[in-house]
Parts: C-alpha cells; structure tokens; sequence
C-alpha cells in the first residue's frame, strides 16, 4: 500500500511537513480508502439484514399455499395428522396435538431446570468464591456446547432402556425422556444469563440488606432476585426458547405418537413436536405436496414463535438494563 | 421469625443451593463419561486373531506371515471342536445318510453292468442291494431306538452277504449300518427333531464366535466373513453358544420371564456334551485376544454398515461442511461487528442490525434446516448449474447463517475490549480510522475473535437438523465436489442410533461415531476457554 509506506515515513522523519490536521483534498487517498472502507463494511453489515428478509420470505412463500388453500381452522382446530392417508381419505393437518406436544415437554423441561438454573446462577454469583465459580463456569459451558444429537443418543441408547427396567415402562422413549434431558440442555442458558443479571445487581442492595441484619438467604430472596426479576425472567424466556427449537433430542427421545397424553398429566406416554415432526416427515413429502407445505407451515409458526419470545426477552432485557 | 430458626433457614438454602450445582456437574459427568467410556473401547480394545484377519485381508495392514501363523494355530485348537461338531451331526443328519444310501444303491447297479457278470447275478445283487437299502432307509426313519436297531440288527446279521459283496460299492452298507447303529446307542431318536434345532443353534453360535470353518465356502457378506473381532463381542457370542435363553410363563397372564439353562443340559449324555467344556476353556487360544490400539479407526472408512472400520468418511465431511461455513461466516460477522463498534452511531440502523443478529440467533436450528432447503438446495442451485440435491455446498451455506450471530457477538465483545488508548494512539499519529481499525484495533482484538471463531466451529460441528436436509446422507461414497452430499458425524450419530439396525449389532461403533462428535466439541471448547484465560490474564497485565 502505497499510503502506508508514505505515512510511515513521514512520521519517522524528525520534521513534519504536512499540518496535522488534513482537509479531504489534501489527503485523497487517505479519504477514498477511509469511506470506500466505511461502504465496504456496511454492505458487508447487510447481509444479517438480508438473511433475516431471506428466512422470512422463504419460509412464508413455502407455508403461504397451505394456509391459503386450508385456512387456520383446520389446523389449529383438530388434532388429527393424516399427511399421505391410505385408501383414498381426505389428507388431514390438524397441529394441536404437536404444538400441545411441544408445549408440554418444554414446560416439563422448565419445571424441572428454573429452580436448578437460578440457585446454581445465585451459587455462581453469591456464594462461592471465585475460584470455585471460575471451575464451574466451563462445566455449564460445556454442558451447552454438547451437541444435541448427543443428548439424543444419550436418551436412546442409555437413559430409555434404564427407564424400561427401573421404572417398568413399556416404552423407554417418552415425554419424561426428553423433559429430563430438555431440561439439563436448557440450564446452561438459565444459568448463565440469570447469573449476569444477578451480578449486574450493585453492591449497594445487597449491603444495605446485610447492614439490616438480613441473612444471606433473606438477602438474596427478598433483595437481589426481586431486583433482578427482569434478567431472569430473561433467562427462562431463552431456555424455553431452546427448549421449543430442539430438534435431534425431542426426536430420538420423545416416542412421536402424534396424540396428546391420555390423562394430560401422564408424562410417560409419548409425544410429538413441531420440531420432530418436521424433521421426521420432511423426507418423504414430495416437492410441492400440500404435506411439504403444511411443513413449512409448522415451521412459521415455530418461528412466529421464538420471534415474539425473542422480543420479549430483549425488552426485559433492556428494561434490566436500564434499571441497572 | 426467632434468629436460631432464621439462621437454619440460611443454611438449607446455601446447602439447597449448592446441590444444584453439584447436579449440574453431576449431569455433565452421567452424560459424558458413559459416552466416551464406550466409544472409546471402539479405538482401544481386546482385538482377537479375527481382527487381525480382518485388518490383513480389507486394509492390507499387518504383517501376513505373522497373522497367518497366528491364524494356524487358533485354528490348531478350533479343529477339535469341529470335529465334536461334525460327529455328532453325522449322526443326526439322516436327510445326508438317506441321499446318500440311494446314490450308493444306484451306483452298485452302474458298477454291476460294468462287470462282465450273468444277467441274474446282477439282478440277484442289485436285489440285495435294494433290502439293503430298504433296511437302512426303515432304520433311518424310525424314531424309536429298539426299532431302529432291529433294522440295523438285520443288515449286520447277514454276514453270507457281506463277504459276498466285498470289494463292492455296495459293501459300504454294511459299514453305514455300523457307524449308525453307535449313534443309535448313544442318541435318543425320540429327540432327534429337537436335537437338529438346538444343533442348529450350536452351528450358528460357533460361526458368530470364530468365524466360517476354513474348509467351507466364504460368504459373500464382508460381515460374515469373520468371527468375533473383539474379546468383548466373543464373550457375549460365547454365552449365546453355552447358555440356551427361553421365554417362560412362570404365571399365567403374566409377562414372560426370560430363564437361562446351560446348553450343556440339553445336550447331556451325547458327544456333543463335551463340546461347551472344551470351548469355553479354549476360548482365549481360539482367538487369542490382544489389546490393540486401533488409531486408524479415526481415518478408515467403514465397512458392512458400520460394522467394521472406522469414521475417516464421517470426520472429513463434518471438516469440510464446518470450515465452509466458517469461511463463509467468519469475515461477515467480524465486518459486521466492526462496524457496529466503529461506526455505530446511526442509532435506529443499528439497533435494527441487532434486532436481526438476535433474531438470527433465534431461530430454530430445524427452520434453518427448512430455509437451506427451499433457498440453497431448491431455488439457488439450479441458478448456479448444480442439480436440485443435498450439497457440502448447501449445507455449509445454512450452517454459516446459523453461526453467524455467535460470531457478531464474539468478535463485538473481543473489539469492544481493546482499550480506547491503542486506539487513541494510532489516531494521534493519523491514522484514518479504517485504518486504525485494520492495523491496530483488529490485531489487538484477534485473541477475543479466534474465541468466537472455535466456539463457532464447535457449534456448526455439533448441528443436526440443519443438514438434515441440505447436507447430510446415512451412507455414501466419499464426495469429490462440494455438490456432493456428504457424511458428517453429527448426522451419522444420529442415523447410527435410531435408523440404522446394523449398527446395533455393533454397539462399539455406534458409541465410537458419538464419542468422536462429542471429542471434537470437547476439544474446541477446552481450546477457546484455554485461549480466553490466556487474554483476561493478558488484559489484567499478566
């Protein structure tokens, strides 16, 4: 680069000759290449922008057929799922009984990982010193990186045939299955953003509390979580967002018996997702079917889905934010 | 509320609490170490002389004198349990004793015309011949000893007639009669039926545990070509030959309950009896188990399934799928996180930009999955010329999307962390501020960004449902182009678990497909928190 060498030399040598400050014409080169940069790099921005617009567009013209043609009754109103009926019967795509199927195991999933989450996020950030935290913060980070297809596997070839013998089940594969291993997929998350918001909570708080004579649990009860509601609150929003997202694992784990549980609480029958659906049936619908469209439809209302919970979790964010 | 009962309220929660991380530790142990436990057995193990068999005729690896002395001398020792084998069924085999009593008889009547001999002495032979036959073929189907005897007794009465047939084909009647009449004494003909079945199943088991007799025929099928290949898979096809398992109804309307009898028992008083002592002690000389060290299984192709070999295929395709879609991403996301720090200043642009990165992030990875199919694979390769399928290509595109926000946020943080006076001095000296970014603010970020960049990696490694439909295939040839499908080890874990029933038969390779995914992710990650500790120290003045 030829302005490199010029400058170089002209900073070297013990006389400057030009004034600091240079006018646009007086430095063209330097100009150009500053604002050529400058474009350069917000064409480059646009392409997140661009790929947010692609996903949509694609996903709505695919989904866009089926709604047109079967309207939100139909689906949203029946639980019958009958893509490719044999003899002739009138195909049939009633998503109840997969979005209840969805909707179900991440709230099992929930029930089971919040109160983990937030006391290991109130352990991380309160209690143990710090280099104790520094030793259990890579484990939740591993925790998260773990593909999912390995919890999957996990579920199947280890966790489902225990279940079968311990707990007598005829089917190892089931809703339980795969709230259990939901739930340790989506701790990290909770963790991790709910210790955030936690530390982010002043020292000030937390020793007027103590100057009260407020226990450690007191304070951090009464106090610091209350003042970090908005955080996590955040953190749970995230882990059910990954929780509903979940692919590999609610389809090896779940068992795919597209009905929902007979008692509604009997967690040991086996579901189906939106997810799983789609990953499962994807393969065989042709293109251009109505089942392919159908499809896509689940996949916009997945991801209508986790973009309302993204805009929740992004005002409670900025509302913690702004508090702290 | 009294101190003393406040103060216990403390502990419980400082005690409940730090359960909770113990249980998440405890979580990451479970799953983790069942994991690389088993599939590491896939790489060191107890291989058997089968193996090494194995190893000499697909891969050509080994030393061929060697393996084939050892092959020698397992089948030294293999030899005499054949031979139990191959007594005991002749007995019981009456379908191969009956051809070959009629082909005898047939054969006479050929020699006879051969013989310059009068017309009625070859009619009264072969009349001879024919009782003979009858005799024998009446013993043969009798299921009752003292019948079967009889019959027997008749034929080996005759002396006159042996003596006058000796030197004939039809002599060896007599030799039959014999050799059938010790079986008779030894084998209760009620159960001969039984017999043949559980027989079968003693043939079946001895050809899982050590491989086709080297007399016979090689099967077609690489898979069966050898015996156990590993001292753990031979012990559990060893007591499939020593142990017989049947479904009892202890109570009625009950679920069957699974019983074991030693196959020894049903076999008792036979020949064959002494057949499970003799293998079961000479197990380990039949296959002579080694420990091996099967590094190669990180580069072999696998074969008959997955039922040998190893995940060379798998870990090249989930290379190239993953560094495609770093490439692709890499320089994006850092631009994008540049000019988010650099030049953030028109504020409704940006926070538009980071409404997309979060809704980026957000999305499900199966949607993105849905998108790479209809965009990549339907609609834009047809445009570039490619044909309408799963790519590398496609698959690497979709994956490069899905890493992308990880990227912009770690690259952001990494720039954002260099300190405003490296930036302040490049800019004193007048550097433009392009400039500076390139020169100054990026060198010192790079640490933060390499970070971002393995976490990444690790993550489009470890994704599933994306290639699903845009990258990924059970099985395949090796691709030579990125238009080409490819294995990956995510995907194969997956098919490995659920879809694939051969590989069930072979539970150390599936482990070994996942224990592989699960390394390289572990790898990556210990690699980034390694690299980070390294910069906070750098950043805290060492």
């Amino acid at each position: 680069m030829s302005t490199a060498t010029q400058s170089e030399t002209k900073i070297e040598s013990p006389m400057l000759e030009r004034p600091l400050l240079l006018t646009a014409s007086q430095n063209r080169s330097g100009w150009l290449l500053s604002h050529a940069g400058r474009t350069l790099f917000m064409l480059v921005t646009a392409v997140s922008v661009v790929a947010v617009a692609l996903i949509f567009v694609f996903i709505v013209r695919e989904a866009w057929p089926f709604f047109a043609s079967r309207g939100v009754a139909e689906p949203l109103g029946s639980t019958a799922w009958e893509p490719q009926p044999h003899g002739g019967n009138a195909d049939q795509f009633g998503m109840v009984a997969m979005i209840f199927g969805s909707l179900y195991v991440t709230a099992g999933a929930m029930i089971l990982a919040v109160p983990v989450g937030i006391l290991a996020a109130v352990v991380l950030s309160d209690i143990v010193p710090f280099r104790v935290r520094q030793a259990v913060k890579p484990v939740v980070e591993i925790l998260a990186a773990i593909p999912s297809v390995a919890y999957g596997f996990f579920a199947v070839l280890i966790l489902a045939p225990l279940m079968q013998t311990h707990l007598g089940l005829s089917s190892g594969t089931n809703a339980f299955n795969s709230m259990l291993m939901l739930a340790v997929m989506a701790i990290p998350t909770i963790v991790s953003v709910a210790e955030d918001s936690l530390s982010a909570v002043g020292r000030e708080l937390r020793e007027a509390s103590y100057a009260c004579g407020a226990t450690r649990a007191e304070t951090l009860w009464k106090v610091v979580i209350p003042a970090a509601h908005n955080g996590i609150i955040a953190a749970v929003v995230l882990g059910v967002m990954r929780a509903v997202g979940e692919t590999m694992l609610v389809w090896m784990a779940s068992g795919n018996a597209n009905r929902i549980p007979g008692p509604w609480w009997n967690i040991t029958e086996s579901v189906r997702t939106m997810t799983a659906t789609i990953a499962g049936e994807m393969g065989e619908a042709a293109v251009g079917s109505m089942h392919r469209h159908a499809l896509f439809a689940v996949g916009l209302i997945l991801l209508l889905f986790s973009l309302g919970l993204n805009l929740m979790t992004e005002w409670l964010l900025s509302r913690s934010r702004r508090k702290a | 509320m009294n101190i003393p009962w406040r103060m216990r309220a403390n502990s419980v929660f400082t005690v409940v609490a730090l359960l909770s991380v113990l249980l998440i530790v405890a979580s990451l142990l479970v799953i983790l170490l069942p994991i690389l436990w088993r599939g590491g057995s896939a790489v060191v193990f107890r291989g058997t002389v089968e193996f090494r068999r194995m190893q000499l005729e697909q891969f050509q690896r080994g030393d061929t004198a060697a393996v084939r002395a050892e092959v020698e001398r397992a089948a030294g020792v293999r030899r005499h349990a054949y031979e139990i084998i191959d007594r005991f069924s002749a007995g019981l085999d009456t379908a191969g004793l009956e051809t070959k009593a009629r082909q005898l008889h047939r054969e006479f009547g050929a020699q006879l015309r051969n013989r310059n001999l009068d017309d009625d002495d070859i009619f009264d032979l072969r009349e001879l011949s024919g009782e003979l036959r009858d005799e024998f073929l009446a013993a043969l189907e009798s299921s009752d000893n003292a019948e079967a005897l009889g019959h027997l007794e008749t034929i080996l009465s005759r002396t006159d007639d042996e003596r006058r047939l000796h030197g004939t084909l039809a002599a060896a009647f007599f030799d039959m009669a014999r050799e059938y009449r010790d079986v008779v004494g030894r084998v209760d003909l009620s159960h001969r039926e039984e017999y043949l079945d559980s027989l079968q199943q003693v043939k079946e088991a001895m050809q899982n545990l050590l491989g086709p007799q080297s007399s016979e025929r090689l099967p077609a099928i690489v898979m069966e070509q050898y015996g156990a290949t590993r001292w753990d898979q031979a012990q559990q096809h060893l007591d499939h030959l020593l142990w017989s398992e049947t479904w009892v109804a202890v109570v009625p309307g009950q679920p069957l309950v699974k019983t074991r009898a030693p196959m020894e028992e049903r076999f008792a008083g036979t020949e064959l009896a002494e057949l499970f002592p003799y293998v079961r002690d000479n197990a380990e000389a039949m296959l002579r188990p080694e420990w091996t060290f099967y590094w190669r299984y990180f580069l072999d192709d696998s074969m008959s399934g997955h039922y040998f070999g190893g995940v060379g295929p798998e870990i090249l395709g989930t290379l190239m799928v993953t560094v495609l879609a770093i490439l692709l991403a890499l320089p994006v996301g850092v631009i994008t996180a540049a000019y988010v720090v650099e030049y953030g200043r028109e504020t409704v642009m940006i926070k538009a930009l980071r409404m997309c990165v979060n809704t980026l992030a957000g999305v499900p990875s199966i949607v993105f999955g849905l998108f790479g199919l209809a965009f990549f694979v339907i609609y834009l390769q047809p445009k570039l010329g490619l044909p309408q399928g799963s790519s590398i290509l496609a698959g690497g595109l979709t994956l490069s999307l899905l890493v992308l926000p990880v990227i912009i946020r770690a690259s952001e943080e990494a720039i954002r962390s260099v300190p405003p006076s490296y930036k302040e001095a490049a800019l004193a000296l007048g550097a433009s501020r392009f400039r500076c970014f390139v020169t100054v603010t990026l060198p010192a970020a790079m640490p933060g960004i390499l970070t971002g960049l393995i976490l990444s990696m690790s993550r489009a490694a470890g994704e599933t449902a994306p290639i699903l439909f845009t990258a990924g295939v059970a099985m395949g040839p090796i691709p030579t182009s990125i238009a080409q499908p490819t294995r990956t080890l995510a995907y194969s874990s997956y098919d490995m678990a659920v879809g694939d029933k051969m590989a069930m038969l072979a539970p150390h390779n599936q482990f070994g497909m996942v224990m592989t995914l699960v390394a390289v992710v572990l790898i990556l990650n210990i690699t980034a928190i390694i690299v980070r500790g390294r910069m906070a120290r750098k950043l805290r003045g060492r």
